[in-house]
């Protein structure tokens, strides 16, 4: 018998238990680290049609409201991507002084303009998407809350290209879900984006929340839904 | 040419391929069937017949892992096999199509699949009573059958997992079945007895298998001794398969060893043997109890009429011990006949004491029917006593009086000493047990639910094919896996066997004595008592 494992053999056990031990951590780190929305969703930045609508040009720099293209967004479970019409409404031939000035302005816009003479539209490439078992989140009811667009997609009004920058993911929703105070924000700030950002970072930094909050709150009677049905039905 | 090894040669007489070197024939008593049938309390009848020594056990048990199998065993494991095979494709297409393919609809959303659960998850009760209360009360019949039925508990296990696996609709969300942090914020309803299962049957199949495996490490130990002896004194040995030029008995060395864990047969090792054996047992009494109890709350918790009943853990138990101890006796009848030797280890005494327990824990279901009744009518509820009068008289009348054929009136034959021990009978009814122990899950879950509380919502359960061919093709895992345990690991724990031949309780000898009387080597301190006084 002595014969049969030979004396290396005995630390076979150890390297095995060790193997195991690391490999499970390793499988389980990883899956921790990567198998999640947080790796796989947040950064996600696909490369739009004409390069891309620069927020941070149009509303960090112009100072446009969300709601100028998002038009439905306090009303509709969609915040809705403006048609044609609604670039064409500025990007049209001689309305901007810069399209006739700048050269290369006027190239970059151009997909606009051909988009709108051919009656077609343009395929901007979704960024945010929920999976369907979760029907239509609700942008208007959110958004009514004092939910600012912030809270869900960060500081849009910063970004040439949006990307996205929260995980999405069903914890991610419970988090607010169960703890409201976190993001409630007054109604007339939803879409001042810097602003929101501030008082937020103040709030998580142990300040009291305004009075304006405070009511904010409790007309939601401090309490978004919790149950399967409100969100799976 | 390889010259056959003494104890190869051994182990191929007792298995009947070469001819015994001494018949040990011995007169018996036609009154105790093969001498172990003694109801004389003063007698200890004999537990290993044939006058069998300390190494021929050794050869038996290593020799049905060692010998060619019998001829049956190859096209056995085959058909076994390709059943498994059929059941595993019934459970890919439901894994790709959906659950749809099963017979289940709005009204009967349980059907075979958690009867098929519950069925084998049944089963397995009879290892984990036999290795661990049987051994607390210190019933030593209990080491000829042990072994196989605690392989027997595994196998059940694993047939049992595959259902809450599969019944789930989405696989490949089954992870979500244990209590794992999420993405999702998803958490397991502690509250739920579901979930309880999913702790009661994994901690069960962890114990059995820790249970199973601890008690064959010195067996293995065993079988890699032999052959690495056998390849000492003869390294010439047959090889795996002509074109493997691997010696047989290296390959066995290697594995078996391997599974010994280094175990030497040395005092401490079997102090520590004794002791982890003895903390086992204790650990797996309770599941004897806990874990068909858990399994019944999946329904008593419900408040469907016909499953909300306080009497469903014990009566569960007992089903459970009932249903396992009928496939004991299905597997272990044919193969005391188809093995060699093997009545020698299993008497008819271990027959009859299983018919024995098949017969009380059959009265114990029969209450309990009949207490479900009593209470249904007792109670006051008219679901509930709708739920049973539905039952017995209902659309599926048949599978009630089946239940109640095969599992109250087959084993009242056992009242007979002659039916306990004439083997085809037992082993009718032990087969009449397992298919009225099918037919009481089914009972239990499709009878309750198919005709619930509102008229509208009533409908029938009938199975499809894939229905059908995951169930067999459950036996076919079942039997695929038990045909591999029989071939290729000791079928018996060979020290524990040793330890109650009559050779290890010597007593004193005189010339006369036990000649003829084919009571072997029981002695009763009675009588020892009577030669001590008669002049030692």
């Amino acid at each position: 018998m002595s014969l049969l494992f030979p004396k290396w053999t005995n630390v076979l056990p150890t390297v095995f238990a060790v193997a195991a031990l690391g490999g499970a951590a390793t499988a389980i780190g990883g899956f921790w680290y990567y198998a999640t929305p947080k790796f796989w969703r947040v950064g996600y930045m696909p490369t739009q049609p004409g390069g891309g609508f620069s927020h941070q040009i149009h509303v960090g720099k112009l100072g446009m409201d969300c709601r100028y293209c998002h038009t439905n967004v306090e009303k509709s479970y969609e915040a809705n991507i403006p048609n044609v019409s609604t670039c064409y409404g500025c990007h049209s031939d001689g309305k901007l002084a810069k399209l006739n000035s700048t050269p290369s302005h006027k190239e970059k816009t151009q997909f606009i303009r051909d988009a709108y003479s051919k009656d077609a539209s343009i395929d901007w490439i979704r960024v945010h998407k929920v999976p369907d078992y979760v029907h239509n989140f609700p942008h208007h009811v959110h958004v009514n809350a004092g939910i600012s667009c912030y809270s869900c997609h960060g500081r849009i009004d910063t970004m040439p290209i949006v990307h996205h920058v929260e995980s999405l993911s069903m914890s991610w929703c419970l988090d607010c879900h169960r703890a409201p105070e976190n993001h409630v924000v007054p109604k007339d700030k939803i879409y001042d984006l810097a602003f929101v950002q501030e008082e937020l970072k103040a709030r998580r930094e142990g300040s009291p929340m305004t009075p304006a909050a405070t009511a904010v709150l409790d007309a939601i009677q401090k309490a978004p839904p919790e149950n399967c049905g409100a969100c799976h039905y | 040419m390889s010259q056959l090894d003494p104890d190869h040669l051994n182990a191929q007489r007792l298995a009947g391929i070469a001819p015994a070197a001494t018949a040990p024939a011995q007169p018996l008593d036609p009154q105790t069937g093969d001498g172990t049938l003694i109801d004389t309390p003063g007698v200890r009848p004999p537990l290993v017949l044939n006058n069998r020594g300390i190494g021929d056990i050794t050869s038996i048990v290593a020799g049905y892992a060692e010998n060619a199998p019998p001829k049956w065993w190859l096209p056995a494991f085959l058909t076994a096999f390709g059943i498994a095979q059929l059941g595993g494709a019934m459970i890919l297409y439901l894994v790709i199509t959906g659950i749809g393919t099963w017979g289940l609809n709005n009204q009967v959303d349980w059907a075979w699949d958690i009867t098929n659960f519950v069925f084998w998850i049944g089963i397995g009760h009879a290892g984990t009573l036999i290795s661990a209360i049987l051994c607390l009360l210190k019933q030593k019949w209990r080491t000829a059958v042990n072994r196989a039925a605690e392989a027997m508990t595994i196998f059940a296990v694993i047939c049992a997992a595959t259902f809450p696996g599969i019944h789930i609709g989405r696989q490949w969300m089954a992870w979500f079945l244990p209590p794992i942090p999420n993405s999702n914020a998803i958490w397991s309803n502690f509250r739920s007895p579901l979930l309880w299962d999913v702790f009661a049957v994994s901690t069960y199949g962890t114990v059995s298998a820790l249970f199973w495996f601890m008690g064959m490490v010195p067996d293995f130990a065993t079988l890699r001794d032999r052959a690495d002896a056998r390849l000492r004194r003869n390294p010439e040995g047959p090889i795996v398969l002509p074109f493997l030029p691997v010696r047989t008995d290296q390959l066995r060395a290697y594995i078996y060893g391997f599974l010994a864990l280094g175990w030497r047969m040395s005092g401490r090792h079997w102090h520590r043997y004794e002791a982890a054996y003895l903390i086992l047992a204790g650990i797996s009494t309770p599941l004897v109890l806990s874990v068909h109890s858990i399994v019944s709350f999946d329904f008593a918790t419900s408040v469907m009429p016909g499953w909300h009943t306080t009497i469903f853990p014990p009566y569960f138990v007992a089903g459970a011990i009932f249903g396992g101890f009928a496939m004991v006796l299905l597997l272990l009848i044919p193969c005391r006949e188809l093995f060699a030797n093997m009545k020698d280890i299993i008497t008819l005494r271990h027959i009859d004491n299983m018919a024995k327990i098949l017969l009380a824990t059959g009265m114990m279901v029969g209450f309990a029917y009949s207490m479900e009744f009593f209470i249904a009518w007792y109670g006051g509820n008219k679901n509930e006593l709708f739920a049973f009068v539905n039952r017995a008289t209902g659309p599926y009348w048949w599978a009630y009086w089946t239940m109640i054929t095969c599992n109250v009136l087959s084993p009242q034959l056992f009242w007979s000493k002659k039916m306990r021990t004439n083997v085809v009978a037992v082993w009718i009814v032990a087969l009449l047990v397992t298919i009225g122990m099918w037919f009481e899950r089914f009972v239990i879950i499709v009878t309750s639910l198919h005709r619930a509380f509102l008229p509208g919502e009533y409908h029938m359960f009938h199975p499809t094919l894939v229905d059908i061919g995951i169930f067999v093709g459950s036996f076919g895992t079942f039997m695929t896996l038990f045909l591999l345990f029989l071939r290729f690991l000791p079928v018996f724990p060979i020290a524990e066997l040793k330890a109650v031949l009559p050779q290890a309780s010597p007593h004193h000898h005189d010339d006369d004595h036990g000649k003829g009387n084919g009571h072997g080597h029981g002695h009763s301190t009675n009588t020892h008592g009577k030669h001590a006084a008669g002049g030692h």
